[in-house]
């Protein structure tokens, strides 16, 4: 609350805090460029075949399925705010790809048909996505927790399905997906690229990106202007389901194959669409913010993956990551909003 | 073409509404004309607020109709309400924090081209409005975190403009706004009326009310006892219609004996808050405290019990100067606060009466390091038959009394540490007759026993009847003082509300 002589006396420090505020995230944003730049060059200098073109569409491809991801969950960050504790999160999107990704298989392995088999997967990741939407808008459980406890019932759900076994499926679609190319780009490039435009109209260019960024920066406000921010705030969750349907097919294609390992993607996730927040002055996801940060995350990976080191270690750098961004930006954030 | 400001935009008629036994709103009708500043004024409780939520739509009536420009409209509903152009500001600035300027402006009324929003004529129409209702030149793309209060103020009221609005209800609009800021707000509403715009002006600023009114409606006891012409009437007639007379016989009296000083602040200033504040407050005397929502009488109170620190000032208690750092310390110096927000400072409600009162003084229940049962029953029972606390067992939630007996256990709490000093922030809010009287006899025991009490009200009759004096808080600065014989509604009204203090009155 604002008091009567709060205004006149606080009227300076106050403008000049957020001048410094200003200052502060474009350091921020400068210096985490900085770093991702150093630390590619670094890779680029010591590790051999980093900067080959085969390696650089390998990450990009490998990537598709992580933006497909982070977008997901950068969607639920933004609609939900970026509150550490009470703010969106999506922590089933992973074990909801293990889901899809199984069901996805299982379905073709079994004889259905492309079409059948991926409407069933994308319909599980939604499925998923409205479970989490009841919990957190109906039920009013953080979201934290609710989608916690949602991503121990997928898991088990997928090691039902598969019983803990690799699937492998094949159709026509997955080998398009998986070996398919078209001016110059595989199709999983050219599928990241186009779900990458899309997104960043969503997001920045259409009346529902706007809206959503107000539900998440202040429910209240958004609520007195007219919008409904329980539908906004749900529909996060069934998108982010859908990523997860939609990442489960391409994962499938190019594995051709179901894994189980699909719940260890979690924390990159997580850290790529939290590392995308630093590239705003509102420190909220970004399109861009979004992809420059799965790139990076999956450059990472590949680089450490390359000089050798263990794959345990590529866990605890993102572990690491996401402490840092968020101490960074909740220490830059005003406080008390 | 003359403006029409004659004919009206909005008429509320035989408005009724109750909440339960409560009767909020009794028969009150509300006219707005075109073209004109309105205002809306009444004590605490009178139904401005009540009356406002039914025209938006937020309460419905029990009876009554309302007209939006000629329209009789009988289900309202807020977005109903903002298509026939009737906009809110509220007092709370509801924009998005992290919003730039002009997405707070086109909120749910984007321009587009195609399926693009059109963020070019977004910056460019926000830019435009703001240079021509208010001369400002805002730049679009900054946050509204960044901005003034004032400025964020203007960025509502803006939003409602781009919305074509036809009537602005501005509810307290200047309470968070310095001098200038205020001035500037006013040309803009001058202008605005001029524009052939209603505005419904909310304020309990008196001086503002006269000048920038061009009617004003009173409210009393949940109806509208007048109409009035701020211009011709002047503030005292204003007041003199909101003050309800009939005070009953609720004070009971009381004569005791003012001992030594307890409690010494010398100076207390806190930044934007309040300034240089001496007060001093000695054995068996109750000692009421009032001041407009953000006076800085909240504050103040925060910091005599610990919960902010002062920039400035000492304290002293028995003489000795103290510092207040925590709760903890105030405590220690047994000094009781009674928090407004019951529900969330006063009591826990979760636990048992008996959690409850020995909360703040575990170590006169313990033995060997544990909670005694029978110690904590002796002295707990005790104070449920002191105070006359309805409850069957002293294990019953406290979530399950009422209000008053909700209270009394916050009261009870202090008593078990054997607090001297108490602070009493609204004590009698949301209890009802009867148990106000028991609060107010249990205050008047306490002073007799020798305790110091600080009464902090925004009800003036309580004061009246309570205190042997009364402090009033005006922006941030005591700025008079009322014994018991000086001290009546009309004048304190007049005091918290800068419209005229007593020492002027005096010298005049």
């Amino acid at each position: 609350m604002t008091m009567t002589i709060a205004a006149e006396t606080a009227a300076k420090p106050a403008r000049a805090r957020g001048a410094l505020r200003r200052q502060g995230t474009l350091v921020l944003r400068l210096g985490a460029l900085a770093m991702f730049a150093l630390i590619m060059a670094w890779f680029a200098f010591t590790t051999r075949g980093f900067v080959s073109p085969a390696n650089i569409f390998n990450v990009i491809e490998q990537t598709a399925v992580m933006g497909v991801l982070s977008f997901g969950m950068a969607v639920v960050l933004i609609g939900g705010g970026t509150d550490v504790q009470t703010g969106g999160i999506d922590l089933s999107i992973a074990a909801n790809t293990g889901l899809c990704a199984a069901v996805y298989a299982t379905l073709l392995a079994g004889g259905s048909g492309d079409l059948a088999a991926a409407a069933a997967a994308i319909g599980t990741g939604i499925a998923v996505g409205l479970l989490n939407a009841f919990a957190v808008v109906r039920l009013g459980i953080l979201p934290l927790l609710a989608t916690l406890a949602v991503m121990n019932i997928v898991a088990g759900l997928e090691l039902t399905v598969t019983e803990n076994q690799v699937i492998g499926a094949n159709s026509t679609v997955t080998q398009l997906i998986a070996t398919g190319r078209f001016l110059g780009l595989s199709v999983l490039a050219w599928i990241f690229i186009l779900f990458s435009a899309l997104m960043t109209w969503a997001i920045h260019y259409s009346r529902i990106g706007l809206r959503l960024y107000a539900v998440g920066g202040h429910p209240e406000a958004a609520r007195a202007a007219g919008i409904n921010v329980g539908a906004y705030v749900a529909g996060t969750y069934a998108f982010s389901g859908f990523c997860a349907g939609f990442a489960a097919i391409l994962l499938v294609a190019r594995l051709s194959a179901s894994t189980t390992a699909t719940g260890q993607l979690l924390l990159a996730i997580l850290a790529a669409a939290l590392l995308g927040t630093v590239f705003s002055r509102r420190f909220v996801p970004t399109a861009g913010g979004t992809i420059l940060s799965t790139l990076f995350i999956g450059f990472l990976a590949n680089g450490f993956q390359l000089s050798n080191v263990s794959y345990y270690w590529v866990n605890g750098v993102q572990g690491v990551l996401i402490l840092m961004v968020v101490a960074v930006t909740t220490f830059a954030k005003p406080q008390g909003k | 073409m003359p403006l029409d400001t004659q004919s009206a935009i909005i008429e509320m008629q035989g408005i009724s509404k109750r909440f339960g036994p409560v009767r909020a709103l009794e028969e009150a009708s509300l006219t707005i004309h075109r073209g004109r500043i309105h205002g809306l004024v009444g004590a605490n409780g009178a139904g401005k607020s009540t009356i406002i939520k039914v025209l938006a739509g937020i309460l419905r009536p029990d009876a009554g109709t309302i007209r939006i420009d000629g329209q009789e409209v009988t289900r309202l509903t807020p977005a109903l309400v903002e298509k026939l152009g009737v906009h809110f500001i509220h007092q709370d600035r509801l924009l998005v924090p992290t919003a730039t300027v002009a997405e707070a402006i086109f909120l749910r009324h984007e321009p587009r081209i195609g399926p693009f929003l059109n963020l070019r004529a977004m910056r460019r129409r926000s830019a435009e409005l703001l240079k021509h209702y208010f001369d400002l030149d805002l730049p679009a793309d900054a946050l509204v975190q960044d901005l003034t209060t004032a400025q964020q103020k203007i960025v509502q009221i803006t939003r409602a403009l781009a919305q074509e609005a036809k009537v602005l209800v501005l509810d307290e609009p200047t309470a968070a706004l310095v001098k200038r800021e205020v001035d500037s707000l006013f040309r803009v509403l001058r202008r605005l009326r001029d524009d052939g715009i209603s505005v419904i002006f909310i304020s309990h600023y008196m001086q503002e009310i006269e000048e920038i009114c061009d009617e004003v409606t009173v409210m009393r006891n949940g109806t509208d006892v007048g109409v009035v012409d701020p211009r011709q009437s002047g503030i005292d007639e204003i007041v003199a219609m909101m003050i309800n007379r009939d005070m009953g016989e609720m004070y009971p009296a009381r004569s005791v004996a003012i001992g030594a000083p307890v409690l010494e602040v010398q100076g207390l200033s806190r930044d934007g808050s309040f300034r240089n504040v001496s007060l001093t407050l000695r054995a068996g005397e109750i000692v009421g405290l009032t001041g407009l929502l953000g006076s800085g009488v909240k504050e103040l109170v925060q910091c005599l019990f610990g919960l902010d620190r002062p920039d400035a000032g000492r304290v002293a208690i028995d003489g000795q100067e103290v510092a207040l750092g925590s709760p903890v310390q105030a405590v220690g110096r047994r000094i009781a606060l009674l928090p407004e927000d019951r529900r969330a400072h006063g009591v826990a409600m979760g636990l048992s009466i008996a959690d409850n009162i020995a909360l703040a003084s575990m170590q006169r229940y313990a033995k060997g390091g544990l909670v005694s049962a029978a110690k904590e029953a002796a002295i707990v029972d005790g104070l449920i038959r002191d105070l006359s606390i309805k409850t069957p067992h002293r294990h019953n939630l406290v979530r399950n009394l009422s209000g008053g007996n909700q209270q009394k256990v916050a009261i009870a709490k202090w008593l078990s540490c054997q607090s001297r000093i108490y602070v009493l922030d609204e004590p009698t809010v949301a209890v009802d007759v009867g148990a106000k009287v028991e609060i107010y006899n249990l205050m008047n025991r306490l002073a007799a026993e020798g305790a110091a009490i600080l009464l902090m009200s925004s009800e003036l009759e309580e004061l009246v009847g309570m205190c042997d004096r009364t402090l009033v808080i005006y922006r941030g600065e005591l700025i008079d003082e009322f014994t018991r014989a000086e001290a009546d509604t009309d004048s304190l009204l007049a005091a918290a509300s800068g419209a005229a203090r007593k020492t002027a009155r005096e010298t005049a």
